[in-house]
Order: structure tokens, then C-alpha cells, then sequence
């Protein structure tokens, strides 16, 4: 099937099998393989992207479903420059960031709720990234990062 | 090396490979693709005990994008994995299934989705036998033998000076038997391997991995070719947390025969579920602990039997075992003291090396005999535990004595500190809630000690730009190991930590430094990179006092520059340093290797030096419990520890964070639920891996009891608060419930059922 969609602000065109999964379009397809795979049933969140402004878990969606939508990916946050976006610099200013694997899928959490959200409090953010996984953080500062990030947002 | 001016130690430092991670751009084993890439899948038992009667594979090999099928008869060397003797665990079984993960067939397809058609597709038949399923059936007479050997897979006793003498000494026992789950390590990235063949007769294998010579060694043998034609690298390991051993030389190796058979790249990357049911967990436990204490709370004597629920193999079993011995009196100073402990097979999923390696499991034990000794004895907690503290000049359980880096005093007085300068909010206890505050002590042995040879190699190159590439044979698998070697190297030479880069693990490029395990990567492998970078700072010395035309000893570096000592603002670049160096001949690189000192020690009786240091660790938990609903709220979390020295304080704290939530897990929500052999909750919505929910506040202090044995002082942090916090937790819910729990978890449930029909305790 074909389909066309803005991936991380630019067009794509691309023709998949009907029950591709979205994961597999960014990752095998596309090459994009910061999003990760970690459980494939929509329990971990390491596969989450960003759909139209909502984070989702692209392990649990159809590629065919992004046919005309804006997604984004970790590797549409920085910029071509190399600046890193305020939540990566966040998380690695508070040590948010240990073996990594979580993290692309954490902070498209954190995006989507900061982008709608631009200073979330505390249970905001945990409601937020409730689906997202992180065995090695123990969560702390995470949280505290995401909240570094929103409070760098001055339009809030 | 104590007195050296330190500029980046002890302070927050930034992981030096997060730009990767934060980016997406860090690849994973499972991220990499390579042209012609085949993908792998395993056709696992799914019976917990057996016989194999059949195996066709005729109908997979139907399907048109199924390239081969591997056997236990394709593989060319002995098929076998395993990390320690007696090396039990085929790769592919043939014969025997001991557990339902066991691995049967490889499929190699063009995609993962035919592979795994391809693997369901092969007719297996199996002779079903009783599954033995706990270590009781499998020790009784006559039991069926898991292995020819029997389903004994390891057993020790500790025995310390006269336990029959200790006892009568004794004017109070206290007497208790403790169980603990089997625990899954649940890294988010389940286990991945590539394998390439180089065309040059050598196959490179990328692998999601703990300890990639331990691979290598296993990856060569199967192969049945020398090891130097195997290159393992390391590829950005999504946490292993101990779990990454086994299970990586099983995958790395059936990647690697394929691809050589076939000549073309084969991946194998697990899927959450054989990640669970097919790789290894923590033992589960069954302690029997007995204490002697005098009136005064002296303890005089401990006596303790451990066994140990192995699983089908034995992977690390054996030296969990010596662990769980030398660690189950706790830090405390005990006369006599007898342990034994036995590791069974049973037909289940082996069990193996887990972030602690069997000291949560016998911390939880020995903390709640404290605490049920206190109560006995109407003495408060903290004061018990104070009182039979180790200090310095102390024996240890093993007889060891340490005269320095035993800061667990200290450790007590920072919580003796909090505890006072916090109440805890009883006086709120309601209708509703119940408080309640709980402490714990432990210990935890760094190095690999009596466990086998302990050397780290690490290599330290100065380029003529003055930069520094570090190659350190440990694997960072998250815990930021590499960022301390960058911190150790940059102190060394006077560089700043952007001007170092650490390498990761290549077979090819460090020095065999065995397994990343036991808490050793900031002590040994410190100590290394501090050698190799001293030896280089030699060069830059000479060459410096050269170009400065004054004494070697005059010389200083920081910040990038060499500077003399006597007149700061004389300073060249270290980039002209380093580039002149080069140019007169001085060597700029340098393999250092540090090796802790051998263990002097009994194996029979576990009596003499084992550990090159020990890290100790008070905690102090409180925690409020729904009496409707069982819920728990830990309010606040301190975790105290003595780690001789602090290189990042972001990372210890990172460490102490993580462990102590995996070790809260383990206390109050984990638990593997099998049935019949065959594990029931083998994903993450049925195995309750703590969310951020569930989080806890967990402080950290440290005590700095300099450590003469690590790099700058330093003493690891990784393993230890899984311990702490899981004990604390335990306490804590029984001062608030007033019910001692002797099993883990105890669970929301658990907590409910205890109060009564009424959900509510009253005490
Ligand atoms: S991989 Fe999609 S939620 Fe886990
Ligand atoms: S950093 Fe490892 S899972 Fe979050």
C-alpha cells in the first residue's frame, strides 16, 4: 500500500505491506532506529512517537495509519546543527540517562506533553510517561528532568 | 594519589556517550543492519522436563525465505554454553529438556517473521517427564536426577569459630525461616546479537552484552576455531543489571555458526517473553537463620541454611552460592558463625547472576533477625545493629580483617541523624493509614574476590593533539563506567573529560578483563586506567620539562595545559606537549593492568581474605499503608552508604536510585508466576516492573571511608542498595503492620490479607 506522511518535517513516500507495523516502517525501512523495540505489545513505551501531536506506541500501530499525518521521532528533536532540544539536554543534565534504551521513547513522552503542556507539575508528567519503562533510572530523575525542560519553557 | 588535587571528582559529571543516547543515534546490537543480514529464531521447548523423540525440520525449510535450520548436530565445536564448570547447558538440547525455554532448533530466514514461522513450523515430539519443580522434590531420595551428576549443583559451608559454644553462650534465640521469588532483571532492551563474517576467516560478533570475553570464549568454542578468529564488540548494552551472560553466549553463538555456515550476517534479538522464560532470574530462596544474642544484644552466634532454587542449569549458581555464605551474617561482628548453603537444580529457568548475586535474599533474611532480636530484647534498631557493627580491625564473617575504608558506623550515624531530624508521622495514623519506618544494614564484597582471578586491563592513548582514547576491558551497560574511566584518566594527566574518549569493549583492542560483575568496574578497573594514564603522564613529563628547561618534578597538568609548579602562568598547551612528545619518541600509549590481590582463602570453610574491599550501607525507610486496600506509600527513603570515594556524584546517585527501586521491586511487586513449569507471566503488563508510579524518594548519602585499594579511594556502588532498600522495606512494613513477613515479595495483597477479615491491623 502507499502512503505519504511528514516524518520529522520531511515528506515521505513509501509503499508498505498492510500489516506492517509502523515500528517497522521507522526502523527497518526508514533506518530510523532511534525509536526501540522493547516488548511489542504496548508495555514498555520504548517505541513511542509522536502522531499528530500525541505520543503513541508505534509497536501497536499500523504503518499504513500514519498516511497523511505529522510524526515525529527522536531523530527529528535536534537540530541539524547538532543543538540538542531543551528535554535532551535536560536529561543529561540531571542524569536521567543510564544504559539510553528508554530514553528516546521517554522523552517523546515528555515532548508530547510539553508541547500541549509547556509546564507540567509533577503528577502531569508522571501521568505522562507512565508508560514508559525505565529499569535502570529508578525514575527520579527523569521526572526532575522533564520538569528542568518545562521550566526553561517562558510561554507557559 | 589520596592528596592530588582533584578537579572533576566528586562532582556532577555528564555521561560522556549520552549525546548518542539522548539523540537516538547510539546504536544497539538490535539497531545495526548489514547487507544480506539473515535474522534468527529459536524453536524452545515449551515443556519443562523431557525427552526429544523428534525433530523435523523438513517443513520449515519449505518456507522460501528459511535459509538453514541449526541442530545440536550443526554446531561444529562441543554445543555447549554455561559460565562456570561444570559447563552443563547445550546450546540446542538433543536429548534431555530440563526447562521450557530450553532452545531446540535455530531458524535462519530473510525476515524475523519467517524465521519464527519457520521455527514454529519444525515438528518436535517430546517424551514428557514429571517436572521436578521445588528444590524439596528435587533433594529427596531417589528424586529423578536432573543431571547425571544429581540436582545438587553446588554446595558450601562457612564455618567460623564454634557454633555449638556459641550457642550456649547465647541468653536469647531468635529463629526464623524467610523466602524470597525469583526475580527477572527486565532491561528494556531484551537481548540482541549480530554476527558477521569477515571474509578474512574471522566472524565479528556485536552483542548486547556484560561480558564480552566470556562470549568470545564460548562464540570460538562452539565454532570449534581459535579465539583470536573471533572478534566480539560490544554494542550499546541496554542494561544487564548481571543478566547478559549466559544467555548472550548462547545467541552470540548460534549467530555464529550461522552466519559462518552460510556466510552472511546473522542477527537473533529476543523478544520480551524468551527474554523472561529463556534467559536467566534471580534464585529464588529458602533461608533458615537462627541467632544467639546475649541480654546486652551482643551477638554470639548465627546459624543459617540456604538453599537456593538454581533452575535447570547451573550458570552462576556456584558462585552465588559462596556469595549468599560470605554475605548472610550481615556487617556484623559474630564469633561463631556456621552457614550452609546448597544450589538446586530444578526443571525451571536457570538462575543466575542478578545486580546483589544473593546478598538481597539473605540481607532481607539477616535484617529481619535484627529487627525481630531488637524487639526481643525491647532494644531499639539502630542501636542493635550499632552495637554489633563491624569496624576497623574487625573480623569479617570470612575471618578478613579490613583496618581501613569500614565506614558502616558512619553510614549509621548519618541515618541516626535523620531519624532524629525526622519524625515520622504517627501521630497522623488514622482510620486509614498506618506508619511505619525500618532499617537496615548490609555489606556487599567488591571484586570478584575467591570467585577467580581478578585483572582489568586498560589502555590509555595520548594523541598529538593532546586528546586521550581509553580502552578499559569492562562493559558499560548503562551504569556509567565509562564516564568514571574518562574522570580517572582526565585526573591523571590534567585533561578535561571532553578530551576523553572510552572506547567500547572490542576482544580485539583490551585485555581479557573477565566478567563486568561484583561491583569492580570503579575499584579494579579504576585502578588500571590510573596506571596506564600515570605511565603516559611520564612521557608528557619529561617531554614538558624539556620544552620548560626545568625538573620533571616542577611540572604540572591541568586543565589541558602543562604548567610549572612554582609559576602558574608559565604554561604550554598539553596539544604542543603531547605533539613534541611524539616527535622526540616518547611513548604516548600505555596497557596497564591492575590485579587485586590474590584471594587467600579456605574453600571448605570460606575462612580468609576474600573481598579487596568491602561496601557497607545503612538505610532508613518509611513507609504508610492503606489498611482498606493494602496499598503501600514509602514517604521518604534514605540510603547511606560508605564508597570510599565519590568520582561522579550524578552516577552514584544514578546507581543508587536505580538499585534501590529494582530492589523494591523485589521486596513489595515482583514475582514470577509459573504454573506446571511453565511461567505465566512472562510479559510486562502480568510481571509488575515498577513504573514511575511506583517510584521512591530515595536519598542518597555517601560516607567517603577512603578505600586504599580503588582508583582515587573509590569503592562500587552497582549492586549494593538492591539490598539495602529491599531489607528497609521489609522492616518498615513490618514496625507498621506489626506483623513480621518472612516471604518476598510481600505484596499489596499479602499486606491485606494479613490485617484480617476487616483489612485492618490493630495494634
Ligand atoms: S515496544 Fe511498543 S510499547 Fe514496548
Ligand atoms: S536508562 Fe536504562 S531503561 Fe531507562
Amino acid at each position: 500500500m502507499h502512503l505519504e506522511f511528514i516524518c520529522n518535517g520531511k515528506k515521505v513516500s513509501v509503499d508498505v505491506p498492510a500489516d506492517m507495523r509502523a515500528l517497522d516502517l521507522i526502523r527497518d525501512v526508514m533506518g530510523l532506529t532511534g525509536t526501540k523495540e522493547g516488548c511489542a505489545r504496548g508495555e514498555c513505551g520504548a517505541c513511542t512517537i509522536i502522531v499528530n501531536g500525541k505520543a503513541v506506541n508505534s509497536c501497536l500501530m499500523y504503518a499504513v495509519k500514519l498516511k497523511g499525518k505529522e510524526v515525529f521521532t527522536i531523530e527529528g528533536l535536534s537540530e541539524e546543527s547538532g543543538k540538542l532540544h531543551p528535554l535532551q539536554e535536560a536529561f543529561l543534565e540531571e542524569g536521567a540517562v543510564q544504559c539510553g534504551f528508554c530514553t528516546p521513547g521517554m522523552i517523546m513522552s515528555a515532548k508530547a506533553l510539553l508541547d500541549r503542556n509547556p509546564r507540567p507539575n509533577e503528577e502531569e508528567i508522571e501521568e505522562a510517561i507512565s508508560g514508559n519503562i525505565c529499569r535502570c533510572t529508578g525514575y527520579a530523575k527523569i521526572v526532575k528532568a522533564v520538569t528542568r525542560a518545562g521550566l526553561g519553557n517562558n510561554h507557559g | 594519589m589520596g592528596n592530588v588535587k582533584l578537579s572533576s571528582m566528586g562532582k556532577r559529571v555528564r555521561k560522556i556517550d549520552g549525546v548518542e543516547l539522548v539523540t537516538g543515534r547510539a546504536k544497539f546490537a538490535g539497531d545495526m543492519k548489514f547487507p544480506g543480514m539473515l535474522y534468527g529464531y529459536a524453536r524452545r521447548a515449551g515443556v519443562p522436563a523431557g525427552i526429544i523423540k523428534k525433530r523435523d525440520v523438513r517443513t520449515a525449510l519449505k518456507i522460501p525465505e528459511v535459509a538453514m535450520v541449526l541442530l545440536a548436530e550443526d554446531i561444529p565445536g562441543p554445543n555447549i554454553i554455561g559460565i562456570l564448570p561444570p559447563f552443563d547447558q547445550p546450546l540446542l538440547a538433543a536429548e534431555e529438556i530440563r526447562y521450557e525455554g530450553e532452545s531446540i532448533a535455530l531458524v535462519v530466514a530473510k525476515t524475523k517473521t519467517a524465521a519464527k514461522e519457520g521455527a514454529l513450523a519444525i515438528e518436535v515430539e517430546i517424551d514428557p517427564l514429571e517436572p521436578i519443580l521445588e528444590p524439596d522434590e528435587a533433594l529427596k531420595k531417589g528424586a529423578r536426577k536432573i543431571h547425571p551428576a544429581g540436582n545438587i549443583t553446588y554446595s558450601k559451608k562457612l564455618i567460623k569459630g564454634d557454633i555449638d559454644k556459641g550457642f550456649k553462650e547465647a541468653e536469647l534465640v531468635v529463629e526464623n525461616t524467610y523466602h524470597t521469588s525469583f526475580q527477572e532483571h527486565a532491561y528494556l532492551e531484551p537481548e540482541a546479537v549480530c554476527a558477521v563474517p569477515c571474509g578474512d576467516g574471522r566472524v565479528t560478533v556485536y552483542a548486547s552484552c556484560q561480558s564480552p570475553f566470556h562470549l568470545r570464549g564460548h562464540i570460538a568454542a562452539n565454532l570449534s576455531v581459535p579465539a583470536s578468529r573471533v572478534r566480539v564488540v560490544q554494542a550499546y548494552t541496554g542494561g544487564s543489571f548481571g543478566g547478559k551472560d549466559d544467555v548472550a553466549a548462547e545467541i552470540g553463538s548460534l549467530a555464529a555458526v550461522a552466519s559462518v555456515k552460510l556466510g552472511l550476517p546473522v542477527m537473533i534479538a529476543h523478544e520480551r517473553e524468551e527474554s523472561i522464560k529463556g534467559s536467566n532470574l534471580r534464585h529464588a530462596s529458602r533461608i533458615h537463620y537462627k541467632t544467639g544474642a546475649r541480654r546486652d544484644g551482643t551477638i554470639v552466634a548465627c546459624k543459617i541454611e540456604i538453599i537456593l532454587d538454581g533452575g535447570a542449569y547451573s550458570s552462576e549458581s556456584p558462585f552465588v552460592t559462596m556469595k549468599s555464605l560470605i554475605h548472610a551474617a550481615g556487617p556484623y561482628r559474630i564469633p561463631n558463625i556456621l552457614v550452609e548453603c546448597t544450589s538446586v537444580y530444578t526443571n525451571k529457568t536457570y538462575c543466575g547472576a542478578f545486580r546483589g548475586f544473593g546478598v538481597p535474599q539473605v540481607t532481607f533474611a539477616s535484617e529481619s533477625q535484627m529487627d525481630e532480636l531488637a524487639s526481643r530484647l525491647k532494644m531499639d534498631p539502630l542501636k542493635l545493629r550499632r552495637k554489633n557493627a563491624l569496624k576497623p580491625g574487625d573480623a569479617t564473617a570470612t575471618g578478613q580483617v579490613f583496618e581501613r575504608s569500614v565506614g558502616l558506623l558512619q553510614t549509621i550515624d548519618k541515618i541516626e541523624e535523620r531519624r532524629k531530624s525526622s519524625d515520622l508521622p504517627r501521630d497522623r495514623e488514622d482510620d486509614r493509614w498506618l506508619y511505619g519506618r525500618g532499617f537496615s544494614c548490609m555489606l556487599q564484597g567488591i571484586s570478584n574476590g575467591a570467585e577467580g582471578i581478578d585483572v582489568v586491563g586498560a589502555s590509555v592513548q595520548v594523541s598529538q593533539d593532546g586528546s586521550v582514547l581509553l580502552g578499559v576491558g569492562l562493559t558499560d551497560m548503562g551504569q556509567g563506567s565509562r564516564t568514571v574511566f574518562a574522570q580517572v584518566a582526565a585526573e591523571v594527566l590534567g585533561v578535561t573529560v571532553d578530551r576523553v574518549t572510552v572506547r567500547q569493549v572490542d576482544t580485539d583492542s583490551v585485555h581479557d578483563s573477565g566478567p563486568t560483575v561484583a561491583s569492580r568496574s570503579t575499584t579494579v578497573g579504576g585502578m588500571a586506567v590510573f596506571k596506564a594514564a600515570a605511565e603516559v603522564k611520564k612521557s608528557l613529563q619529561k617531554m614538558a620539562s624539556l620544552m620548560f628547561k626545568a625538573g620533571e618534578e616542577q611540572v604540572s597538568f591541568k586543565n589541558n595545559f602543562a604548567s610549572l609548579k612554582q609559576d602558574d602562568s608559565a604554561r604550554i598547551p598539553l596539544r604542543e606537549v603531547a605533539a613534541a612528545a611524539y616527535w622526540s619518541g616518547f611513548p604516548l600509549m600505555n596497557l596497564a593492568f591492575s590485579r587485586a590481590p590474590d584471594a587467600d582463602f579456605d574453600h571448605e570453610t570460606h575462612q580468609g581474605d576474600i573481598y579487596i574491599a568491602y561496601n557497607f550501607g545503612t538505610h532508613m525507610m518509611d513507609i504508610r499503608i492503606d489498611r482498606f486496600t493494602g496499598r503501600v506509600q514509602v514517604l521518604q527513603h534514605i540510603a547511606s552508604h560508605d564508597l570510599g570515594r565519590v568520582i561522579n556524584l550524578t552516577g552514584v546517585e544514578g546507581q543508587v536510585e536505580g538499585g534501590s527501586l529494582i530492589g523494591f521491586g523485589f521486596a513489595h511487586m515482583e514475582k514470577i508466576e509459573s504454573e506446571g513449569g511453565s511461567i505465566t507471566n512472562a510479559n510486562f503488563a502480568d510481571y509488575a516492573v515498577p513504573t514511575v508510579k511506583d517510584r521512591i524518594p530515595t536519598e542518597t548519602i555517601c560516607v567517603e571511608d577512603y578505600n586504599p585499594t580503588g582508583a582515587f579511594g573509590a569503592k562500587g556502588i552497582g549492586e549494593p542498595p538492591v539490598a539495602g532498600a529491599a531489607s528497609a522495606f521489609a522492616n518498615a512494613v513490618a514496625a507498621a503492620t506489626g506483623v513480621r513477613f518472612t516471604k518476598l515479595p510481600i505484596t499489596k495483597e499479602d499486606i491485606l490479607k494479613a490485617g484480617g477479615k476487616h483489612g485492618r491491623y490493630s495494634h
